[in-house]
């Protein structure tokens, strides 16, 4: 789902556009350090390979197909700082180019998508199939929560910036638009599931196994953040006719007029003055934090058990 | 390709084309800014932007119906919404969804089709972007329609192969492992082709950017475009 410009209120984009530069400032720079330069055309031809994976059709059922959206395929076999940056690339490329999704918008895409994203393909896969002796059964369901929860966190990400930008969703279209979500996410684990086996098939030095590291613990936080984000809306969309008429009273978007005119903190608390929007609005910044301390913290510990490094 | 024909637009020799890409960038930033950030309801401004727009598609020369018809791929996504947001009752913000997300979309299409890719990405390196990532924009934009074709000539083979056919469960489950097999050998073709494309980069002494033909460099033009375009777009959303 492109978010085109024009949908998000204007602290929603903003803020998201000034949280997804410096991360991935830092995934370029990491994937950088990680990939040699001689993998530089290969993380080009990756994306690539993504854009055109959309042309071959995996039968669901009768008259129905989907494609595969490679997130979890990518932090699979790119690994995650690789994958964030091909698929913000992609994303890029999709909204300067090809008028899919917006430029202004790019940055809550990017956060949905490449970040948010990636890292939810990766954590499965790094705490279940993390040792090198991990059965196959367990890495067949780590890529397979891989590929759900990168499509379901994506998703869900935008479905919350847009009801936070006063989109007006009633229930109805809020619970068929997740359920859609669901098996779309489903299906995206399945296919994960039979490509990466076919790849490791052809040539099993493309996968990479994660190494056991003592950053576990900050996958698991990682795990929980995403979990929070879906839970998040499947419990906004029991009670969606109380967010809908609260984002219209109070929509950031009917309030922010004069961005030109004043700084961004200072709308922030003149648009949420509802209790409920406060909430969420502090929930949002409380995940965007967990995300920032979860790779500080990850980048801290590396330092100190490598020091050589 | 669709694509192709925006590239062939943007090898222009209007005035507009002859513009230096980053006073253009900084010009569709202030736009689509202005846009973004208008009331809900200002369809006066929002129709001089338009207005504005189609001045610029004009004066670069451009088939107006065709560029007009292309920034409508918006549409299907923003139109969902704007029924949803209609029937919600909310019919202002049904409108604007449409109105910002076409105006938006056509300001970045002008911007595309006036502009060669090199010349923007070499914009947006100057302007800051990460060099990683610019290059990895610029790999995948090279490869995509090679990659593409063959993802084609493999749908095509496997139709050829009788792989369209069937619907019953038990070929379907075929179907979707024959898919899985199709999408590695793809995989592996594109990993070979980046090793290939890495040999022949360093046999050409590839120093780690693409070269332009001629360097940019930004001109009295260029800044006269930008503050125009600054004025036009300030004025519009601040008098209107």
């Amino acid at each position: 789902m492109h978010i085109p410009d024009g949908f998000l209120a204007t602290p929603v984009w903003a803020s998201l556009d000034i949280l997804a530069l410096p991360c991935v400032g830092f995934l370029a720079r990491r994937a950088q350090r990680e990939t040699e330069e001689t993998k530089l055309p290969l993380l080009g031809v990756m994306g690539a390979f993504v854009f055109a994976a959309q042309m071959i059709n995996f039968p669901v059922g009768p008259g129905t197909s989907g494609h595969l959206v490679g997130g979890a395929l990518l932090a699979a076999t790119l690994g995650p700082a690789p994958a964030a940056i091909v698929m913000t690339a992609i994303l890029a490329l999709q909204a300067l180019v090809f008028q899919d999704g917006g430029i202004l918008s790019l940055g809550a895409n990017v956060f949905n998508m490449a970040i948010a994203g990636v890292l939810a393909g990766y954590f499965p896969y790094r705490m279940l199939a993390g040792s090198s002796g991990a059965s196959r059964g367990s890495r067949n369901l780590a890529l397979f929560l891989g590929g759900f929860l990168s499509v379901l966190v994506s998703a869900c990400l935008a479905l919350i910036q847009l009801l936070l930008s006063g989109v007006a969703m009633p229930g109805g279209v809020l619970g068929l638009s997740l359920g859609l979500f669901v098996v779309s996410a489903a299906l995206e684990g399945a296919i994960t599931v039979a490509v990466v086996n076919a790849i490791d098939r052809l040539n099993p030095t493309w996968i990479k196994a994660p190494v056991r590291q003592p950053r576990r613990a900050f996958a698991w936080i990682g795990m929980t953040a995403m979990l929070l984000v879906v839970g998040g809306v499947l419990v906004a969309s029991a009670a969606p006719d109380g967010i809908q008429s609260l984002a219209n009273q109070t929509g950031i978007a009917s309030q922010t007029q004069a961005l030109l005119a004043a700084p961004l903190a200072e709308y922030q608390v003149r648009g949420l003055n509802s209790e409920w929007l406060r909430k969420a609005a502090a929930g949002l910044c409380g995940l965007i934090l967990v995300y920032v301390s979860c790779i500080g913290l990850e980048r801290l510990l590396r330092r100190r058990t490598a020091p050589g490094a | 390709m669709h694509h192709v024909l925006v590239e062939q637009w943007s090898r222009g020799r209007s005035w507009l084309h002859r513009r230096d890409a980053r006073a253009k960038l900084a010009s569709l930033a202030v736009v689509l800014i202005a846009i973004g950030t208008i009331r809900i309801g200002a369809h006066v401004a929002l129709a001089a932007y338009f207005a504005l727009l189609l001045a610029a598609t004009v004066a670069a020369r451009l088939p107006v119906t065709s560029i007009l018809l292309r920034a409508g791929t918006v549409l299907p996504f923003s139109g969902t919404f704007a029924v949803v947001s209609w029937l919600s009752g909310d019919p202002q913000r049904a409108i604007a969804l449409v109105e910002k997300s076409y105006l938006s979309a056509l300001a970045a299409l002008i911007l595309i089709s006036t502009t060669p890719l090199p010349k923007l990405f070499a914009g947006l390196e100057s302007l800051g972007v990460p060099r990683l990532i610019n290059l990895v924009v610029q790999f995948l934009y090279r490869y995509l329609f090679v990659i593409s074709e063959q993802a084609q000539h493999m749908r095509l083979a496997s139709r050829c192969r009788g792989g369209g056919h069937g619907g019953f469960r038990a070929a379907n489950q075929n179907r979707f492992q024959a898919a899985a097999g199709a999408l590695a050998v793809l995989f592996a073709r594109s990993y070979g082709r980046a090793e290939g494309v890495h040999r022949a980069m360093l046999a050409r002494g590839f120093a780690g950017h693409f070269p332009l033909l001629a360097p940019a460099r930004l001109s009295l033009a260029d800044g006269g475009f930008f503050l125009s375009a600054l004025a036009a777009a300030v004025l519009v959303r601040f008098v209107l």
